[in-house]
């Protein structure tokens, strides 16, 4: 029975040379197959005597086992192995291109004016919209701009008849909001306006973003306020300043031009002002209950200073190089 | 506006270098421009006068000069202006002197030693033009300094002075607000005391209209010289407030107009035919203007006239005929009150705007008009001599300066922060406003020349003005906290452009208007919004669709080797209705190119119709279907490859392949598709209901059907849905095939059938009955077989 004993340590041998799965079966029927040593010398216990027979049939079992988990600790290896081999054969070259689609984006005045339009709607303005094509009387006559008014020069209008032209700003809007709502009145007005004019730093087109608030009690100190907050807030630079400078627009009264500093200058940046109480009186506000300001942005100009760029044309001429950049 | 510094501190007995005088303009609500120092020139620029010149020797337009500069010996000096001549004093560079822009060196000019220069007033940097050497006055001195010689010591302001202010169109005008935000006094320059003239009335003057003419004074002044020579400084003031020098008794009255902003007219006396009247010109009436301009009246123009005709577009621009010449002895000075009514618009009809009539447009001291006659009499006596004959002087219907009442509560509710009564008392003497007080409500009167005070915010704004903006704290505002709604019945522009953005299209913005051959053709709009004055002709009219646009946007990147382009756009478009103009907003795009940029591991196609079409189902929250359009096909589409797209039962857009010739027109090698979608409909979420999915998994069952091939897919699957079949959950083509195997004229679709009961788990006979409904269908409607 001891010669049994040798046969732990000659499967462990034979095992441990077996590199894969089928040399592995091969070496396992050596041992513990139909025709192998340990099955043999189960049929010989027949021939001991009785009381020897428990003893070495438990000693046979015990020998099987370990010969068992030699093997499968040896299959586990051989298993693992092969997963590794297979693992590595397949591994691929992960810096090549992912799958290539083509590159959105959204136009950089988008952008901007998403930014300006989530500023103001923060803090309870809404969106208000009006027609592009506007009669003479709300893009002027309402804004206290009488025909043959100088003021009316500082537009270069284009004109589609003699009572309608292309807006020459986003101010029409409110004259329409003011006459179809009742005070207390917070709106932005986001669009296209059109001025006869285009070189390097003018374009026929471009975007305003004006805004209006009337309340009992809203303030020249609180017009500083809001649109010092606000440009504060989108360039992200808490310590910018703001400069209001006095002007004249004639929908406005006091008025003021908006400079912030850049770069170690002013840089003009919008108007702003307290609705002209004529302004307010055209739409029927009661002047001695309510007042309020407005102000109007060149959204361009917010864009090119937010992106660094220095020339206002890309924004028109649509190379898909520039408006990649701008992902959504 | 521009206007020399020097001139402004005559006003003035401190020195205005005291201040920081752009900032002060600045908060007054003048705009400086540009300041332009004319300090900077090199001290070897100096007088010098050709006292010899002969011919180059070798070369035809040089002249070689002989230049007295004061010194002991005179300077060689090449030069090639076309008037130098010997006797004309000049700006003479000397080695070392240094000019903008480059250096004096002794040189050799065509083999003739050169030690200088003779500038031009434009080498000075003091003229933007400038024909030959700059001629001095005969009376400097020469070796003097050029900086001496022209007074140089000063700097030219540019200011932007808004439509409001017109009491700021003048040197006065700037010093009184340069005083009421300084400490600085102003002094009384413009002001004559003791005038000494005649009392006759030789020339009468008549006034048919006194309100458009409310006031006016004439002079005749008789026994001029006006050949004499005005100081220097007359002449360096006008040439730095941008008016050149014509003759004595005109830069006179231009002297006048720039310092104190009364327009002045000085006409040759001698040329006017009996009494001048003011009046409305008759239609027909015609003028030659000072510039030589014809122009002829439509009638009820403003004008000066005598007995012959007219004399004078009033407050805008004199006649040829009567204008002061240098040969002139006596002058007729008019200094007159324009109602802003008879000036505004007339200037710009014939096309004159003057100094004159910008001022008179906005208003002129009405105060002034008498003492502004008699300054520049004055002066006239003084430089060119001549005595007073006598004076008109009428009077009409002068504008009034009511009392406005000005509430100290008014000014601290505008203004957000409280403002004390004395504070604002101080800022309307400041202001130099009368006005009485009585327990914290002025009363106050503006003075003749401010014309934009006429109700409280007026005086609010000067008050708040003066009080300084930079004064103001920056407040955030106190409201109450309301929730704002939000629609849950539409998505909003943002979410849709951002779906389109990341499928790979890019937003363009695109300018309003179009050519309108394109507007016509491609558009297909007879009957175009044209522009009045538009920027460019390809730019002449509003479009009605963006295709157009879009084009040229292809175009332009394909001619930057882009290959794959997919743009899209939401902007309105425009149309005629009833006599005015229509809007609606829409998104529009165009697709071109591969479906995938080219690349090693995607097989890469041509993009096609249902690429397009898949895009716009996936960002619309509706489930949208496309039609083969009956009528009105849009020309800008192949008409077998459009499709109306429809919500419900209504047309909400187009989308298509280019039509061929259109292709071919833009030079576009591959197709095209466009699509255009009324923006507002394609985000309505309206009538979407939301159910929980069955606990039954639906069974699919595939069939091959072989139907004609003009067979529209998409109806035969409505006919389908239309039997509302029980049991039927989803029917789809999943593979189209024609060729080999099948008839001509016929093509095998392959429908796959998705079958479910709520209730109950289906039996397969319930299934087959299913399946054997969907095939009766197409075979009773589309005589379909089953292959």
């Amino acid at each position: 029975m001891e010669h049994l004993k040798k046969l732990i340590d000659e499967a462990k041998k034979d095992f441990n040379s077996c590199g894969s799965m089928t040399e592995l079966d091969n070496a396992k029927s050596k041992y513990i197959g139909k025709t192998g040593p340990l099955t043999e010398a189960m049929k010989g216990l027949s021939s001991l005597p009785k009381g020897e027979k428990p003893k070495a049939g438990a000693f046979i079992n015990e020998i099987k086992k370990s010969i068992e988990g030699l093997l499968s600790a040896r299959k586990e290896m051989i298993q693992n192995e092969e997963l590794l081999n297979q693992l590595n054969d397949e591994s691929i070259d992960v810096t090549l291109p992912g799958v290539k689609r083509n590159q959105g984006s959204l136009h950089p005045i988008t952008h901007t004016m998403n930014r300006i339009e989530m500023f103001f709607h923060s803090i309870g303005f809404t969106l208000a919209d009006g027609p592009e094509i506007e009669d003479d009387y709300h893009n002027f006559t309402a804004l206290n701009i009488p025909e043959y008014h100088p003021a009316r020069a500082m537009h270069d209008t284009f004109y589609i008849d003699d009572e309608h032209v292309l807006r020459t700003h986003t101010s029409p809007v409110q004259v329409r909001y003011m006459k179809n709502n009742k005070p207390p009145l917070k709106i932005i007005s986001p669009g296209r306006v059109y001025r006869v004019d285009s070189d390097a730093t003018h374009s026929p087109m471009f975007h305003q973003v004006e805004g209006l608030w009337i309340d009992e009690k809203v303030s020249f100190a609180n017009l500083k306020g809001v649109v010092q907050d606000f440009l504060q807030q989108f360039f992200e630079d808490e310590t910018l300043s703001i400069r209001f400078r006095p002007s004249f627009f004639p929908f406005t009264e006091p008025s003021a031009e908006i400079d912030m500093s850049w770069n170690g200058g002013w840089l003009e940046i919008g108007g702003c002002g307290m609705v002209h109480p004529e302004v307010l009186r055209q739409v029927g506000i009661d002047t001695n209950e309510y007042q309020g300001f407005a102000f109007g942005l060149g959204v361009e100009r917010l864009a090119m200073l937010k992106f660094q760029l220095n020339d206002l044309r890309p924004f028109f001429t649509n190379d898909l190089r520039f408006l990649q950049q701008f992902r959504a | 506006m521009q206007f020399s510094k020097s001139w402004l501190q005559e006003f003035f007995d401190s020195s205005l270098d005291a201040i920081d005088l752009a900032q002060t303009l600045t908060i007054a609500g003048i705009e400086v421009e540009d300041i332009q120092d004319l300090s900077g020139l090199s001290d070897q620029i100096v007088v010098g006068e050709i006292v010899a010149m002969e011919k180059h020797p070798d070369a035809d337009r040089l002249n070689v000069c002989q230049v007295d500069v004061g010194a002991n010996d005179l300077l060689q000096i090449v030069c090639g202006a076309p008037n130098a001549r010997i006797g004309i004093k000049i700006p003479c560079a000397m080695v070392g002197a240094k000019l903008p822009g480059f250096d004096i060196k002794k040189a050799k000019l065509r083999g003739v030693e050169s030690f200088g220069m003779l500038c031009s007033a434009k080498e000075l940097g003091l003229s933007q033009e400038a024909d030959g050497l700059y001629e001095l006055s005969s009376s400097l001195v020469l070796g003097q300094t050029i900086i001496d010689a022209l007074a140089l010591n000063d700097s030219i302001y540019h200011l932007s002075i808004t439509p409001n202010r017109a009491d700021c169109l003048s040197i006065k005008g700037i010093a009184r607000e340069v005083a009421a935000l300084s400490d600085l006094t102003l002094k009384n320059k413009d002001t004559v005391q003791n005038l000494q003239y005649k009392k006759n009335n030789t020339q009468k003057v008549v006034i048919e209209d006194p309100v458009l003419c409310a006031r006016y004074v004439g002079m005749l002044i008789q026994g001029v010289d006006n050949k004499k020579k005005l100081p220097e400084f007359i002449t360096h003031y006008l040439e730095r407030g941008g008016v050149s020098s014509i003759n004595p008794i005109v830069d006179i009255t231009n002297y006048v107009l720039l310092e104190t902003g009364q327009p002045l007219h000085a006409f040759d006396h001698d040329k006017i035919d009996g009494n001048i009247r003011v009046r409305k010109a008759l239609n027909g009436e015609a003028l030659l203007t000072i510039n030589q301009l014809e122009i002829v009246f439509d009638g009820g123009e403003l004008i000066i006239a005598d007995n012959s005709g007219p004399l004078a577009l009033a407050g805008i621009m004199g006649g040829h005929l009567s204008s002061t010449q240098e040969g002139s002895t006596n002058i007729f000075l008019e200094s007159a009150y324009f109602d802003p009514a008879a000036i505004s618009g007339r200037a710009r009809s014939f096309g004159l705007n003057t100094d004159s009539s910008h001022r008179f447009e906005r208003g002129v001291d009405f105060g002034y008009t008498r003492n502004a006659a008699e300054y520049a009499a004055a002066l006239i006596m003084q430089y060119c001599g001549g005595t007073i004959d006598g004076s008109a002087d009428i009077t009409g219907n002068l504008p009034e300066r009511p009392a406005i009442i000005l509430r100290v509560k008014k000014v601290t509710d505008v203004m957000g922060v409280r403002i004390s009564d004395i504070e604002i008392k101080a800022i309307l003497k400041k202001l130099r406003f009368e006005f009485t007080y009585d327990e914290s409500i002025f009363s106050v009167i503006p003075p003749t020349y401010r014309f934009d005070m006429s109700i409280e915010e007026d005086l609010v704004e000067e008050i708040i003005r003066l009080y300084g903006y930079d004064n103001i704290p920056a407040l955030a505002p106190s409201t109450e906290a309301k929730i704002l709604p939000v629609d849950s019945q539409k998505k909003d522009v943002k979410t849709i452009k951002n779906a389109l953005a990341n499928l790979g299209y890019n937003e363009v913005i695109s300018y309003s208007f179009i050519g309108k051959e394109v507007e016509i053709g491609l558009h297909g709009n007879s009957t175009p919004i044209a522009l009045k004055n538009p920027i460019a002709s390809h730019l002449d009219v509003m479009r009605s669709h963006l295709w157009g646009s879009h084009l040229e946007v292809l175009v332009y990147n394909l001619n930057r080797n882009q290959k794959n382009v997919k743009i899209f756009e939401v902007a309105s478009v425009y149309a005629k209705h009833k006599g005015g103009y229509t809007e609606a907003k829409v998104l529009s795009g165009l697709v071109y190119g591969d479906h995938l940029p080219e690349q090693w591991s995607e097989k890469i196609r041509e993009i096609n119709y249902y690429d397009i079409k898949g895009d716009i189902e996936t960002i619309s929250s509706n489930t949208l279907s496309f039609r083969k359009p009956a009528t009105d096909l849009p020309a800008a589409f192949h008409p077998g490859k459009v499709a109306e797209v429809m919500l419900s039962n209504t047309r909400i857009g187009w989308v298509g392949q280019l039509h061929p010739s259109w292709q071919q027109k833009y030079e576009l090698p591959r197709k095209a598709y466009l699509f255009e979608i009324d923006i507002e409909k394609v985000g309505e979420v309206k009538g979407l209901s939301y159910t929980i999915p069955s606990k039954f998994i639906p069974i699919r069952r595939d069939i091959s059907l072989v139907m004609n091939k003009d067979v529209v897919v998409g109806e035969a699957i409505e006919s389908v849905y239309a039997k509302q079949i029980p049991g039927l959950i989803e029917l789809q083509a999943f593979d189209i095939y024609e060729g080999e195997g099948i008839e001509k004229g016929k093509k095998s679709i392959a429908f796959l059938i998705l079958i479910q009961d709520t209730y109950k788990t289906l039996e397969d006979s319930d299934i087959a009955n299913v399946v054997d409904q969907v095939i009766k269908v197409m075979e009773s409607n589309y005589e379909a077989k089953l292959r």
